[in-house]
């Protein structure tokens, strides 16, 4: 077992402290420890995007995150995106656009996404694209998920 | 299976350095291959893990003189808006641009890029042609390597134990430098690279001098190719000097076979790309 | 006042998002991967790393003392039983191992770490055999035998003939032979394998799965278990896709039921990203022998057909997808002579499953780029040269496909006129002689599949069961199974069209085989149309319940009545006789008249079996596509950029506008990979690149424009008219950017995917080219 690491950071807003093995990614503390199940593990090789989190305003593939790095850190999850009046306007258009099939990568694509229009909140079609180019789906094949992302752009 | 005894964050380059003088440790940054490459088994940890990303000082791109330091901890995505990088230097920015994706960018780090030492390692190509500098820092001193002798191998440097890369020291180009970078792999983006290729000059009144040139994922470790660049150097930049460059860069290369590529294919990329590239400088 | 109640729009056509889209992108959504039940088992598997080799000996003695191991089964210590569409796969391996799929044993713990501590104790010890990889190599005499009671390593056969091909040979002014390659590729879903084996206290199976096909699931998992199919209790909570992938039983399942009797405690398998490469069902491979012939004027005289399929190990439902490729290759343009053969053939490869196309992928792949050959060396266009070959309305295909409405010529012919086909087609062809690094193409390819369901079960149906309640609302408890494509809004849809009632106002039940009445499974492109009609059938059931009794309060007809917005209202003037909340209350507080309306139906698709000949008209309904590529190649490189996708497939009628354009794309993104860039690799029986990095999904930069025209043609037997469409989008893009490839740069391919390597080889040969 590797040793222990006593962390503290701030996750959706709120103050969180955790002992985490050195070893450990931050995908597997957020799902294991914190029971944030949202975000997930598709391929543990950050080929796919879907444990996409982000940290500190940039958006990373969490499996390949140390857990312990968080320490100090501003984290933002999927569940910390919904908000007390109803879902992100980039949630929303994901739902009203179906950019949503099995859902597996939701999670993912909606934190990339957010990310991209914090980055540029007026991007073009090839800068959805290519803003999505680390988020692997493999039931819509995009195009509604390139949708969703321009009408929460113009919203 | 795994077994870290020791987990060390330290915020200065003074105190990473000494614990790395205090035993063996592992040094992670974004960890982008590290997590990896322990989670195969391709790489054990040290008893102690030293996370750096806590030594704000080593994050970030400066100009002193002459002299571009581009922090070992800048990511590549840095690389991508810096107007130093832009002015100076926008060949990274090219390379940044075809690296990896977006979340892979925003962790990587140049410094764990050039340590991990892969073949393919994308940021290596151009800063090879840049004649970059690697800085290691030591407890005992600092010392600085050429870029172009760091490498020994796959995964493997000249870097000791004991030492922390901190950065790259790059002169600015002189005037009337161009240079460009390619990178084949069959999808847009996420593709570690099958061939990549930069090149760069002076390039005045047709004719090119002060020639680099270096390519990816071709042989054992990132290289320059001193044969493309005599085949080049004081030439007029013309079909024919271009194609011959082609010519000697494919044939002075020596690539495996994978499952991403043959070898074949491999020289033929090595040929197009810098063909390519010369075409547009010229 | 009366209140009138408008007529609303209806919904039928509209963009209806998924009920379960909003749990989906807040996070909410518990999906299979992410449960955890008390005192729950984490197991992993023990695989082989030989091809084929005899078992000498497993020891787990050492594996056993880890700390935390709960459960080790071994071929030895589990049940016998076997699975497999042959029943020719012991879940566990006790005497050889066939392939490098193979289970050796399943270990159960507390902890992930003890799991794979202990997976590393276990020690094999192997004799190794003679191994053969290819099919045609495994079908000689001296090939080594991969089941003893399997004699010439063959699995399954399929043979159909009609007419007569050797005079229809003799008789042609053309004849192409053609050899296809076709490879291996995966579904990869997002959500890696997974299962959860639970135990009551009545020694009843509770297995929570991805499986795509609940009631067969629990028939053919039972022979593995040593307990009764009636006391497996499956349920199916969300997953991260599936796609064909999970509609047989695999190893894992039973191991991971063995654990949790043997601990007694629930258990938890699942795969890493790697396993799910290696472990899991591919595409099946084939190799096609094919032979066309032609009259001078274009006429098609005969098909002649030969099958090798690369059957790896163990047979799953790969070795059959036959009887889906010999639809397309029989009926697929008017064939009047046709002979196909097909043998599934025992290797040491890994084995294929069902995917998404079943066999059509394959068949389409081949059939629609010979038919561009075909029309070259004919010196036809390949608009004409397949408007003179395709079925007109109600013919019969030689298997007995009855075409009923037959939008081949019209897809055809709309396909090409939307992106001025014939003009592009002619210029590309002309720019290939003229200098240029970037070249265009465009290419055109069609097909067809059952849209109807297909009988290839005994049962061909789905049950559904709908209640109201006293608010209104509407349960429909229906067979039909969830795993991401949509039926879930197609089933609100179609529920809230005919009750009147808001879509929000219907709640969806169908994850548990213990409430859901049978169904056959997500498959075939069926579910919209056979769970559609059923869903539907049992909401006008209820609907005649309901109007019965409002007429009998209000003193107007049934027949003058109807439901809207929460309403029994008159027909004819909308004016509210009464709300449906009250009148189902009413109803169900009536004493001793008391009615809960509680409807059921079970809908049985109007298809036939097929023969043992193979002919029968198996679907309701067929459906057809006409799918053009535009696309440059960079004749330097050999990369393919796909500039846009125009389709144009009958679709009887658009249910939900968001779902079909969802699965359009969907399939496509899967189609172009099929054609361009996924191939698992296999050498000697191992993969290759069982990871993201090498094996290459689409991704989002790579997707062309889609331009979506649906033929709307009413299928009478379908729900609102709707037909299946499903897989058609995954079937055709593969050769359609094969002939769009051949229109750029002249060179055919029948080895997909057409990777940039071999554009260059094929180009530049050995020689190393300059650019310009
Ligand atoms: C999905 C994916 C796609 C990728 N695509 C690309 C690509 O397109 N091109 C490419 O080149 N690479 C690619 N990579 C590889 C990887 O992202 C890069 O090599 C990255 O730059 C590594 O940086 P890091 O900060 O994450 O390094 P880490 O994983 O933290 O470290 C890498 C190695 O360097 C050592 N190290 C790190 N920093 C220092 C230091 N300052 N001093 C001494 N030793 C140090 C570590 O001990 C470790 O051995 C990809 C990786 C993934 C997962």
């Amino acid at each position: 077992m590797s040793a222990k690491v006593d962390i503290e950071f701030t996750v959706n807003g709120a103050v969180r402290q955790v002992s985490v093995p050195a070893d450990m990614s931050a995908l597997d503390m957020l799902r294991d420890q914190l029971d944030l199940k949202g975000a997930k593990e598709a391929c543990g090789e950050g080929e796919c995007g879907a444990c996409t989190i982000i940290v500190d305003d940039a958006s990373v593939c969490s499996c390949l995150m140390y857990a312990a790095d968080c320490d100090g850190r501003t984290i933002e999850t999927i569940e910390g995106v919904q908000t007390v009046d109803g879902l992100d306007p980039i949630q929303q258009a994901f739902v009203d656009q179906g950019a949503v099939q099995c859902g597996y990568c939701t999670p993912g694509m909606v934190m990339q996404a957010k990310h991209m229009l914090a980055k540029n909140p007026n991007p073009t079609e090839g800068d959805i694209q290519r803003g999505l180019e680390g988020n692997v789906c493999r039931c819509t094949g995009y195009r509604k998920i390139f949708d969703a992302v321009a009408e929460a752009a113009r919203s | 299976m795994s077994n870290i005894e020791n987990y060390l964050a330290p915020s200065s380059i003074e105190d990473a350095a000494a614990a790395l003088a205090a035993g063996p440790a592992t040094i992670v940054a974004g960890g982008t291959d590290l997590m990896l490459q322990t989670g195969s088994g391709q790489k054990t940890y040290a008893p102690t893990l030293i996370n750096i990303q806590k030594i704000t000082e080593m994050r970030g791109i400066s100009k002193d003189g002459d002299t571009i330091r581009i922090g070992a901890l800048t990511t590549i995505t840095d690389l991508l808006t810096d107007a130093i990088i832009a002015e100076h230097l926008p060949v990274l920015a090219t390379m940044a641009d075809k690296f990896a994706s977006d979340q892979i960018r925003n962790a990587s780090s140049i410094g764990g890029n050039i340590c991990n030492a892969s073949p393919a390692g994308d940021s290596i190509v151009p800063m090879l042609m840049y004649k970059a500098e690697v800085v290691l820092v030591a407890s005992t001193g600092t010392r600085k390597v050429p870029l172009n002798e760091f490498f020994t191998g796959p995964g493997k440097s000249v870097i000791q134990e004991n030492e922390l890369l901190i950065g790259v020291d790059i002169a600015v180009p002189p005037a009337g430098f161009k240079g460009g970078f390619g990178k084949f792999g069959p999808r847009p983006a996420l593709e570690i690279a099958m061939a990549s290729v930069s090149v760069g000059g002076v390039v005045k009144d047709g004719v090119i001098s002060d020639v680099r040139v270096a390519f990816g994922a071709v042989a054992p470790t990132p290289i320059r190719s001193a044969e493309t660049e005599v085949a080049l150097e004081g030439k007029k930049l013309d079909e024919e000097t271009i194609s011959a460059a082609g010519e000697v860069a494919s044939s002075s290369v020596n690539p495996i076979t994978d499952v991403r590529a043959s070898d074949w294919y491999r020289r033929h990329l090595i040929r197009v790309m810098t063909e390519e590239i010369l075409n547009d400088v010229s | 006042m009366d209140q009138i109640v408008e007529k609303p729009e209806t919904l039928i056509g509209k963009p209806i998002p998924k009920p379960d889209a909003p749990d989906k992108v807040v996070g909410k959504t518990t999906y299979i991967n992410d449960m955890v039940l008390p005192r729950m088992l984490i197991a992993k598997i023990k695989r082989t790393d030989r091809v084929h080799a005899k078992i000498l000996s497993v020891d787990i003695s050492e594996a056993e003392k880890v700390p935390g191991i709960v459960a080790i089964a071994t071929a030895e210590n589990s049940p016998k039983g076997l699975i497999g569409v042959l029943k020719d796969n012991p879940p566990l391996k006790g005497d050889k191992v066939r392939c490098i799929r193979d289970e050796i044993a399943g270990v159960a713990g507390e902890t992930e770490e003890a799991v794979d501590e202990a997976l590393n104790l276990i020690k094999v010890e192997y004799e190794d055999l003679p191994t053969v990889f290819d099919p045609e190599e495994a079908l000689k005499d001296d090939a080594p035998l991969i089941h003893d009671n399997k004699p010439g390593n063959l699995s399954l056969t399929f043979d159909f003939d009609h007419g007569d091909i050797k005079k229809a040979e003799k008789d042609s002014d053309i004849v192409l032979e053609e050899k296809y390659e076709l490879h291996y590729v995966t579904h990869t879903c997002m959500g890696p394998g997974c299962v959860i084996a639970d135990f009551d206290t009545h020694g009843k199976l509770t297995i929570y799965t991805q499986t795509q096909y609940p009631y067969n699931y629990k028939m053919d998992l039972a022979p593995a278990l040593d307990i009764p199919a009636g006391d497996i209790r499956v349920i199916q909570p969300p997953v991260g896709g599936a796609f064909g992938s999970k509609l047989d039983v695999y190893p894992f399942e039973p191991i991971a039921v063995y654990l949790a009797k043997k601990a007694r405690r629930p258990v938890k398998l699942f795969f890493s990203r790697e396993e799910e490469f290696i472990a899991s069902p591919t595409r099946q491979p084939a190799r096609v022998y094919i032979k066309q012939g032609a009259k001078k004027d274009g006429t098609i005289t005969f098909r002649d057909v030969n099958v090798y399929l690369n059957n790896g190990g163990y047979t799953s439902w790969g070795a059959t997808i036959p009887a889906v490729m010999m639809r397309t290759m029989t009926g697929h343009f008017r064939i009047p002579n046709v002979e196909f053969h097909s043998k599934a053939v025992y290797t040491n490869n890994p084995f294929a499953g069902s995917f998404r196309g079943y066999g059509n992928v394959q068949a389409t792949y081949v059939t629609a780029t010979l038919m561009d050959k075909m029309a070259e060396e004919l010196g036809m266009n390949p608009i004409e040269f397949r408007l003179k070959n395709a079925q007109k309305p109600g013919e019969r295909t030689p298997q007995n496909s009855l075409l009923k409405t037959a939008a081949l010529a019209d897809c055809i012919k709309i396909g090409a006129e939307k992106t001025d086909f014939l003009e592009k087609h002619t210029a590309n062809v002309a720019a290939r002689e003229k200098p240029g690094r970037i070249r265009q193409g465009i290419g055109i390819a069609t097909s067809i599949h059952n849209a109807g369901g297909a009988k290839i079960h005994k049962s061909d149906g789905c049950g559904t069961i709908l209640t109201m309640d006293d608010y209104g609302r509407a349960t429909v408890i229906t067979g039909a199974s969830e795993i991401g494509q949509g039926i879930d809004a197609v089933i609100t849809q179609l529920v809230s069209e005919e009750l009147g009632i808001p879509t929000s106002d219907v709640i969806i039940a169908n994850n548990d085989s213990a409430i859901g009445p049978w169904d056959v499974g997500v498959h075939a492109s069926r579910t919209t149309f056979i769970a559609g009609n059923a869903a539907r059938n049992a909401a006008v059931k209820a609907k005649h319940q309901i109007l019965a009794a409002a007429a009998r309060q209000s003193n107007v007809s049934a027949d003058q009545l109807d439901l809207r917005g929460g309403h029994v209202v008159q027909k004819d003037n909308g004016v509210s006789v009464t709300k449906l909340d009250r009148l189902l209350r009413a109803m169900h507080f009536a004493g001793d008249d008391a009615e809960l309306v509680m409807v059921s139906e079970y809908y049985e698709p109007p298809s036939e079996l097929e023969d043992k000949n193979h002919v029968g008209d198996i679907s309701a309904a067929y459906s057809h596509g006409a799918y053009i590529t535009e696309l440059e190649v960079d004749t330097l490189t050999g990369g393919v950029k796909l500039h846009k996708m125009t389709c144009v497939q009958d679709v009887g009628k658009v249910i939900n506008k968001l779902g079909i354009e969802g699965q359009m794309e969907g399939g496509i993104a899967q189609g172009i990979g099929y054609g361009l860039s996924e191939e698992l690799i296999i050498e000697e029986g191992i993969v290759k690149n069982p990871n993201f990095r090498d094996y290459k999904v689409v991704t989002a930069p790579e997707m062309p424009e889609i331009e979506c025209h649906f033929i709307e043609d009413d299928e009478e037997t379908g729900p609102f008219g709707a037909k299946g469409i499903s897989e058609l989008p995954c079937i055709i893009p593969g050769a359609s950017i094969a002939n769009a490839v051949y229109n750029a740069i002249g060179v055919r391919f029948d080895n997909p995917p057409i990777t940039p390597e071999k554009i260059v080889r094929a180009l530049h040969g050995d020689k190393v080219e300059a650019a310009e």
